[in-house]
Order: structure tokens, then C-alpha cells, then sequence
């Protein structure tokens, strides 16, 4: 096997434990149905036939579904997003909260704007379909057939900030970050949404360092995530590179980003490791309480 | 040397014919991979097929924007933002981005269906105007200003609405 074909293999298919397998299913259904919960689907019930552009897979619609319909999908999705966090008929019911999102999310994007906002979570959750719902979370071996849906979802996650910083460089070349781009991204502002910390986007418009500075973080992280594939002591690093990012955009240009965010978190994280080194650290702190009280007392 | 409860046997090899991803993931991954790169690389959309072009287009100091612009019968007017409509016409800058290539009777129905919500904001409202706005960001002494240059591209009435009513 060549190093490339290796390299691939490990990448798509490397093993992973049972038990991060199963926090990553289950944060991925937490944030499916947080999003079909508290998402304002409800509202576009109403939206006159003439503002309605469906996208490509709800296509048949010429309008928008009633409110009815709407809280019934968001009903559904829900209950089945709990299923599957409970693990009851996973496989099922994680496919029927997804399928709910999509429709949900295919809704919001009904109106004409082309939008990511929930794409990232729905391409990571996608290989998640066909995960094993058999996973003894006490088997501490890591295998290939636990490990393929995280690493699946992590390629397509880095693939995905890869392709948003190369289509800058693409049709705006390195002028999006050595030019006045980011200047006038924060002095414009966003054409949807309002930002929450205008001060801080106004500030960063008006001193040019700040902008460039923040285009190469934006560029610098987006092209070079695909680096997490190969040195995988990075992911952690770049997962919080992407929250700020994220976190910031919210502030200064106030668009909802926050499922990508978690999306990153919850992927590129491994939590039972950090479990267990928050174990490890109270235990050793616990040690020391423990050895400093029963310190021999002098003369005793 | 054993592994403390919680612990991960990092050494342990799994038995390679026990521990095979399944062909129906491959398969899955396959076109997962196919539908996202495709898309990915040419650049274009097909939600949720997506090229992934967020923000890719470098800004300067001028924008091109849709706006509407209430009209009163003394003939005052003001901009109205999309953002003081309500949810479901927030994005109608796309719809009215596409109106200068568009049939009267498609520009009279996106108007139409802007109006109501326009007229529930500004109730005197006797005219909506939808334009393009070459808008301009320009810096001053008190800071940076907007420097709107609109075209008006349909315009409809509230006795429009009453007359497709009828």
C-alpha cells in the first residue's frame, strides 16, 4: 500500500472508541433537534407566494407550507432527535431528525438567498446515517467500524472550510485579505441581520491592521484546515480557531453561525479524552488534599 | 500493564476481519464526497448542494442593494429596511434582484407582496417604490455615511391590491 493510500485509509476509516462514537452521535442529534426546536420556521408560514424561491429539493412546492405542517415537521424531528439521543431505534429515528432538518433548513432557504447556516451540521451528520447502532460503550479498544462516521464527518468538515477560503482566493485573490475587503465587510456590515456589537465591527472597519489581521486569521484558517487531517494533534487547536471565528462573526456581523461552531466543537474534540484528563486532574488534586492532610505532624 | 477504568487500550489491535468498515458506508461516502466536491469546486448551487462561497466576493466602497422607499400622497418618502418587516420578508432583496429582467406582471406581484407589510409599518404609504441602489460608503468628519443613488425599478399602489382583490 502506497503512503498516499495509506494516508486516505487512516483518514476515512481510522478507528476511533466506542464511546466517543456514541458522545459524537449524540451531540450531533442534540444539535439537530436544538436547531429544529428553536429555529423560526414557524414564521415563514406565512410568506406571500411571489417571495417564494423553493430550492432545488422541495422544488414541487409553489408555496409555503402551512404553520400546521411547519410545527408538525418540527414535532416530529424532535421527538425522533430524542429517540436517538436515548438510542431508541437510533438508525430511524437519527435519519427521520435529519430529514426533518433538511426539509427545515430547506424551507429558511426558500426565499431566494442561498444559505449556509445549517449546511455544515447536515453534510457532517450525513455519514452518521449508516453509523452501527450496536456500540458497547465499555469496549475501550478503538476500532475502524466506530471510528468511520467521526472521521467521515471530519473530512467533509475540513473540505468544507477548505472550499470557502479556496472560492475567496478564487474570485477575489489574495486582495481578500491584502486589500480593503475586510474593511468594508465590517463597514457595510451584513445585508441580513443585525450585528450585536457594532462599536467593535466599526472599530475594526477603521484601523486597517485589524481588518488584514482579521482576513489572514479568516483565510489562514479556512485553506489550511485540511492540515487537521494529517497532524492530528492540531484538531483541537483549530476547532477553537473556528468557534472564535464563528463567535465573532455573530458579534460584528450578527449572523448565526452558531451550529457550525458546534458542529467544529463537537467533532474535533475528543471528549471522553478530555473527561478523563478532568478526571485525572481532580484526582490528582484530590491526591495532594488527601496527602497534605495526613502530613506527619512533628513531635506527634 | 493494565488500563485504568475509562482508559483507552491504545495498543489493542482489533481483529482486522472483525473490525471491517461496511461496504454500504463506502458506497455512502462515495457519493457523500462526489455531491460535495463537485459542487465544491466548480462553484456553483443547488442547495443543499453548495459551492461554499461565503463572503468570497472582496468589497469596496460601493454595493449594489434593493431597497423599497415608501411614498406618502404629499410625496415624502423613506427607505424602509427589510429588517423592520416581519421574518418571512426578510430576504426579498433576492426576489427583487431579479426584477430587471423580469415580466410587469412578476415585478407587480413582488411589489404587491411587499406592500401589505410595508403599508402595516407606514399605514400613510400611497406609493411603494422598489429600487436599486448604487449606494456609496464614504467617510466624513462625523464618520462613515451611506451616499444612496436609487433607480427605481417598479412601483405599486394600495389600490392595486384592492383591484387584484376584486
Amino acid at each position: 500500500m502506497t503512503r498516499l493510500r495509506r494516508w486516505v485509509d487512516e483518514a476515512l476509516w481510522g478507528p476511533e472508541t466506542a464511546l466517543r462514537l456514541a458522545v459524537v452521535y449524540a451531540g450531533l442529534s442534540v444539535l439537530i433537534g436544538l436547531r429544529i426546536a428553536l429555529g423560526s420556521y414557524r414564521q415563514l408560514a406565512d410568506t406571500p407566494p411571489a417571495l417564494v424561491d423553493p430550492v432545488p429539493i422541495l422544488g414541487w412546492l409553489d408555496r409555503m407550507p402551512s404553520a400546521e405542517v411547519i410545527v408538525g415537521i418540527q414535532v416530529v424531528g424532535v421527538l425522533a432527535a430524542v429517540a436517538a439521543v436515548l438510542r431508541r431505534n437510533p438508525r430511524l429515528a437519527f435519519a427521520v431528525a435529519w430529514l426533518c432538518y433538511l426539509v427545515l433548513a430547506g424551507l429558511r432557504g426558500s426565499r431566494g438567498k442561498v444559505l449556509h447556516n445549517d449546511l455544515l451540521l447536515l453534510w457532517a451528520s450525513a455519514p452518521f446515517l449508516l453509523a452501527p447502532v450496536a456500540v458497547d460503550v465499555r469496549d475501550r479498544i478503538a476500532r475502524r467500524r466506530y471510528g468511520w462516521p467521526i472521521r467521515v464527518a471530519m473530512v467533509i468538515t475540513a473540505l468544507v472550510y477548505f472550499l470557502a477560503g479556496y472560492h475567496k482566493l478564487r474570485r477575489s485573490g489574495i486582495d481578500w485579505v491584502l486589500g480593503d475587503n475586510m474593511r468594508y465587510v465590517m463597514l457595510w456590515g451584513p445585508s441580513i441581520g443585525e450585528a450585536q456589537w457594532e462599536s467593535m465591527a466599526r472599530w475594526v472597519g477603521e484601523h486597517l491592521w485589524a481588518a488584514k489581521a482579521s482576513g489572514a486569521f479568516i483565510l489562514g484558517v479556512e485553506i489550511s484546515f485540511p492540515v487537521v487531517l494529517v497532524v492530528r494533534r492540531l484538531q483541537a487547536w483549530y476547532a477553537l480557531a473556528a468557534v472564535f471565528l464563528h463567535v465573532t462573526t455573530w458579534f460584528v456581523l450578527g449572523l448565526d453561525y452558531w451550529a457550525w461552531a458546534a458542529t467544529v466543537a463537537l467533532l474535533f474534540i475528543d471528549w471522553p479524552a478530555v473527561a478523563r484528563w478532568v478526571r485525572r486532574l481532580s484526582r490528582g488534586t484530590a491526591d495532594v488534599r488527601e496527602s497534605r492532610a495526613t502530613l506527619p505532624v512533628p513531635g506527634a | 500493564m493494565s488500563a485504568a477504568p475509562g482508559d483507552v487500550e491504545t495498543d489493542a489491535v482489533p481483529d482486522a476481519e472483525t473490525d471491517a468498515v461496511p461496504q454500504s458506508a463506502r458506497w455512502l461516502v462515495g457519493a457523500l464526497f462526489i455531491l460535495l466536491l463537485v459542487p465544491g469546486l466548480v462553484g456553483f448551487d443547488l442547495w443543499p448542494l453548495t459551492g461554499w462561497r461565503l463572503f468570497s466576493l472582496a468589497r469596496d466602497e460601493t454595493q449594489t442593494l434593493w431597497v423599497l422607499e415608501a411614498v406618502d400622497e404629499d410625496g415624502s418618502s423613506r427607505l424602509v429596511d427589510v429588517e423592520e418587516l416581519p421574518l418571512r420578508y426578510r430576504h426579498a432583496e433576492w426576489p427583487m434582484a431579479d426584477l430587471p429582467g423580469a415580466s410587469t406582471a412578476r415585478r407587480q406581484a413582488v411589489c404587491e407582496a411587499l406592500l401589505g407589510a410595508v403599508v402595516d409599518i407606514e399605514p400613510a404609504t400611497a406609493e411603494l417604490r422598489i429600487a436599486r441602489d448604487r449606494a456609496r460608503l464614504e467617510k466624513g468628519d462625523g464618520g462613515w455615511t451611506v451616499i444612496d443613488d436609487l433607480e427605481v425599478i417598479h412601483t405599486c399602489r394600495p389600490a392595486d391590491l384592492e383591484v387584484g382583490d376584486a
